[in-house]
């Protein structure tokens, strides 16, 4: 059996149990909130009966492992169960809200990847120099600032002040790539942090590789100093970078609530938002399911670059 | 390799009176030195003798920080091609073996049209790692340089200074880590590299090498050159000098007590392979030892070429080469394959000594602690018993505190690996494994830790010893000796019998080989 196979096998099946704890521990803390969906439904209102008649509307009185169970049993068949609030399917609103966190996860991975390899390469040839200690100071500020923070403070300079940009895109719905100035700030905000430890990272490791004896032979023996950076020392350096790209790419695609509300952006960020807002349990669940299972995704991927860039850690037992 | 015409010829490389400063102190100090072309000049002196500095100060490279004053001059176009000690520092551990081949022989093919520039520079690499003793090395090129015995490391490293068509090799204990069979190859390869009219300068501080090859000798100590000129004559001066190492009597390690077959083996070895993957081609076995017993207080010698499988056979034993058959039993319980399975007490009953002593410490943390840490990890004593008993166990090695409380960065090759050793006795372990941990070193530490791998056997009642190794000479200290060539074992008995009566045909040329080599140095 090759151990390859055999490891993704066996991350998978891992993968699988994780996303299921996720799920339960979902259930299970928004089964302990205050409240519940009918409440949230019976809004201004708040008369014990009519709360009472939502509740059994909604088959809510039925005992929690219950609810969850029946959840569940719809999930090998793709089916994610139906919102409370709306009584859409869940699948629906996951759909919807994929599309333009989607493309706010590709427009920035797309910037974040180039840049903070470019970076990351160009302070490592200087290093201690000036270039490097401005790079290094720079990313180093940067990452310091939260996004929340960076975003008003983008909104306020270059939106309000300037006037250059659209300071959210209200209004637009998920028709985002028809309004690309719209994209602008979010994707700014997205990429300020995650540029800077990707720089950071593989600054530090095309220090340890540009000073390695193999690459020193290479330089020695006359290949051009692009394809020893390059092809030589890069590879060496991209490991840690590969995990922390797909830490980020993770991010992008399951949390950026944040980044979503402030520029009222219809993701899945603001579909988890506005479903915990109305105890929407299913759609919350959904949302567990999926995030659990790019999570997992993800990180198998990662690990499978970082074996290929270091072939000798597949070696030890 | 005396060549009558070699003298005619001017120097392709030369250095003049060079001094390399670190810290005020000088490392080398006024050496001289004519590459001529053909001829193999050998810079001979213990470690730290200033023989690799001088080496690499013909590759233009210096230590950093120091401060040169001299001339350094080649006169051949082309830069000098470089073979270090430890081949796969300078092998990407992240490319492939093919790599950095095909980028030299990239820069060789731009004249011919783009179309066949790819077979053409795939023809150079072959016929380079060819000429290098690498014979139909398609399938290494696909390889990662950890999937390659060192032997072949080594080669590859050569066929890159072959293939960029250098007019001076630096080689560097090119012989360092090599069995007796591929020594006396690198001897003959050297030799052939010099025909081509090649100047080798050789860094070597293994006498026999150095007087099988050598036109010229450069004998230096402490920076200086103490003696320079061709070689029988330099040698003669040599020879009351303290480079040669007494290889003679040797004192054996101490018996087993009793017969071996009235005690119960330790460790037993029952039908044992072990497999190798090679990228997503499938397996190759790499090991079958059908049956291999080791008994209390005895030293086995495992032997063969680089590349035999003798480290595969160590890392089974220690559990870090998870892809095995077969059963391997301590004290009549089997042990699982991968360590990853092993409890305490067999982690510590099995310790590993490996061969690159520097690289398995850690080099932020003083030696001490890293000793001391054993004693935690593997028996469970406090920290303060841990480190009084590893500051015993390190005297008894010969390392003072003061030198132990000092970083890896600042001992020396044969300390680090006497500590490497004391690191495993404080797992109080019953099988103890060296692998090749003397080929790094100068003649002198390497006897020192021989001697004291003897007294180890002899005063710790009960260790085994696996003793990995390519040398006889060294293997000849040892109970009992098992001779493996491709994968196989092939022999093991008494190590007299082994040496003196071998049976098998490989062992036979393995034993004339090492002869073979002493004989042509005129020992």
């Amino acid at each position: 059996m090759s151990g390859l196979r055999s490891f993704v096998a066996r991350r998978l099946l891992l993968g699988v149990a994780q996303t299921a704890a996720v799920v339960l521990l979902v259930f299970a803390l928004t089964e302990m909130l205050p409240g519940d969906a009918a409440v949230a439904l019976a809004g201004d209102q708040p008369d014990p009966a009519r709360i009472e008649a939502i509740r059994e509307a909604l088959r809510l009185d039925r005992p929690a492992v219950e609810r969850l169970a029946d959840w569940a049993a719809g999930l090998p068949h793709g089916d994610f169960g139906t919102s409370l609030a709306s009584g859409r399917p869940v699948a629906r609103y996951i759909a919807d809200g994929f599309g333009p966190t989607l493309l706010l996860a590709s427009l920035t991975v797309a910037l974040l990847v180039p840049l903070g390899f470019g970076l990351g390469v160009l302070a490592a040839r200087h290093e201690g120099r000036l270039l490097d200690r401005l790079v290094s100071s720079v990313t180093l500020a940067v990452y310091a600032v939260p996004e929340f923070a960076l975003g008003v403070l983008l909104v306020t300079v270059l939106a309000l002040r300037l006037g250059w940009l659209p300071p959210t895109a209200v209004g637009y719905g998920t028709d985002l790539l028809g309004h690309p100035a719209a994209l602008v700030l979010p994707v700014l905000v997205l990429l300020a942090r995650p540029v800077c430890s990707l720089v950071r990272l593989v600054r530090a490791g095309m220090i340890d590789a540009l000073a390695s004896p193999y690459v020193a032979q290479a330089r020695r023996y006359g290949v051009s100093g692009a394809r020893v950076r390059y092809t030589h020392a890069l590879p060496n350096a991209l490991a840690p970078a590969a995990q922390q790209l797909a830490r980020t790419i993770d991010w992008l695609l399951c949390g950026v609530i944040v980044v979503e509300a402030l520029y009222v952006i219809p993701g899945l960020g603001t579909v988890l938002l506005n479903a915990v807002a109305e105890r929407d349990v299913p759609v919350v669940q959904g949302l567990a399911v999926v995030f659990g299972v790019l999570t997992v995704v993800l990180n198998l991927a990662a690990d499978l670059v970082a074996r290929r860039l270091a072939p000798r850690s597949g070696v030890a037992a | 390799m005396n060549h009558e015409n070699g003298t005619t010829a001017g120097p392709v490389a030369e250095i003049r009176d060079l001094r390399v400063e670190i810290d005020g102190r000088a490392v080398v100090d006024g050496v001289s030195l004519a590459a001529l072309p053909g001829r193999v000049t050998a810079l001979v002196g213990a470690s730290g003798s200033g023989k690799t500095t001088t080496g690499l100060a013909l590759l233009g490279e210096y230590p950093p920080g120091a401060r040169v004053t001299g001339d350094v001059r080649l006169s051949a176009d082309g830069p000098a091609g470089y073979i270090p000690q430890h081949p796969a520092t300078v092998l990407n551990p992240a490319r492939r073996v093919r790599a950095l081949l095909t980028d030299i022989a990239r820069t060789q093919v731009g004249h011919l049209p783009p179309g066949r520039r790819r077979s053409a520079a795939r023809e150079r690499v072959l016929r380079a790692l060819a000429e290098a003793q690498l014979p139909d090395a398609a399938p290494l090129l696909r390889r990662y340089p950890h999937q390659l015995s060192g032997g072949q490391q080594q080669r590859v490293v050569l066929a890159q200074a072959l293939l960029l068509g250098a007019r001076v090799i630096v080689a560097d204990e090119p012989t360092t880590g090599q069995d007796a069979l591929t020594k006396s190859r690198i001897v003959d390869q050297l030799a052939a590299v010099a025909a081509r009219g090649i100047a080798v300068v050789l860094l070597s501080h293994d006498p026999d090498v150095v007087r099988a090859l050598a036109d010229e000798v450069i004998v230096m100590r402490s920076g200086r050159v103490v003696e320079s000129g061709p070689a029988p004559d330099a040698w003669r001066a040599v020879q009351a000098g303290r480079t040669r190492e007494p290889l003679v009597d040797q004192p054996p390690f101490p018996q087993a007590d009793g017969s071996t077959g009235t005690v119960r083996p330790v460790l037993r070895i029952r039908d044992l392979t072990a497999r190798h993957h090679d990228g997503a081609r499938g397996t190759t076995v790499v090991l079958r030892a059908p049956r291999l017993n080791l008994h209390p207080g005895e030293s086995l010698a495992v032997v063969g070429r680089s590349g035999s499988g003798k480290t595969t056979l160590a890392r089974c034993l220690a559990g870090l080469h998870r892809d095995q058959d077969g059963r391997i039993l301590l004290d009549g319980t089997p042990l699982p394959p991968s360590l990853r399975n092993r409890g305490r007490a067999h982690l510590a009953a099995v310790q590993y000594v490996f061969q690159d002593a520097r690289a398995a410490f850690d080099e932020h943390r003083p030696v001490l602690h890293q000793v001391a840490r054993t004693a935690v990890r593997l028996r469970g004593t406090d920290a303060d018993t841990a480190t009084r008993e590893a500051l015993t166990t390190l005297a008894s090695l010969g390392l003072p505190e003061d030198l132990v409380r000092r970083h890896p960065g600042r001992c020396s090759g044969g300390e680090l690996q006497r500590a490497a050793l004391a690191r495993a006795l404080l797992a109080r372990p019953r099988v103890l494994i060296c692998d090749e941990i003397t080929s790094g070193l100068d003649p002198i530490t390497r006897r020192g830790i021989l001697d004291l791998l003897t007294s180890l056997v002899r005063d710790r009642g009960g260790l085994s010893l696996v003793l990995i190794t390519h040398d006889l000479d060294t293997a000849a200290r040892a109970d009992r000796i098992a001779v493996l060539d491709g994968g196989e074992l092939v022999e093991h008995g008494p190590a007299e019998r082994v040496l003196t009566t071998p049976q098998h045909p490989f062992t036979v040329s393995l034993v004339e080989a090492a002869a073979r080599l002493t004989a042509r140095t005129g020992t």
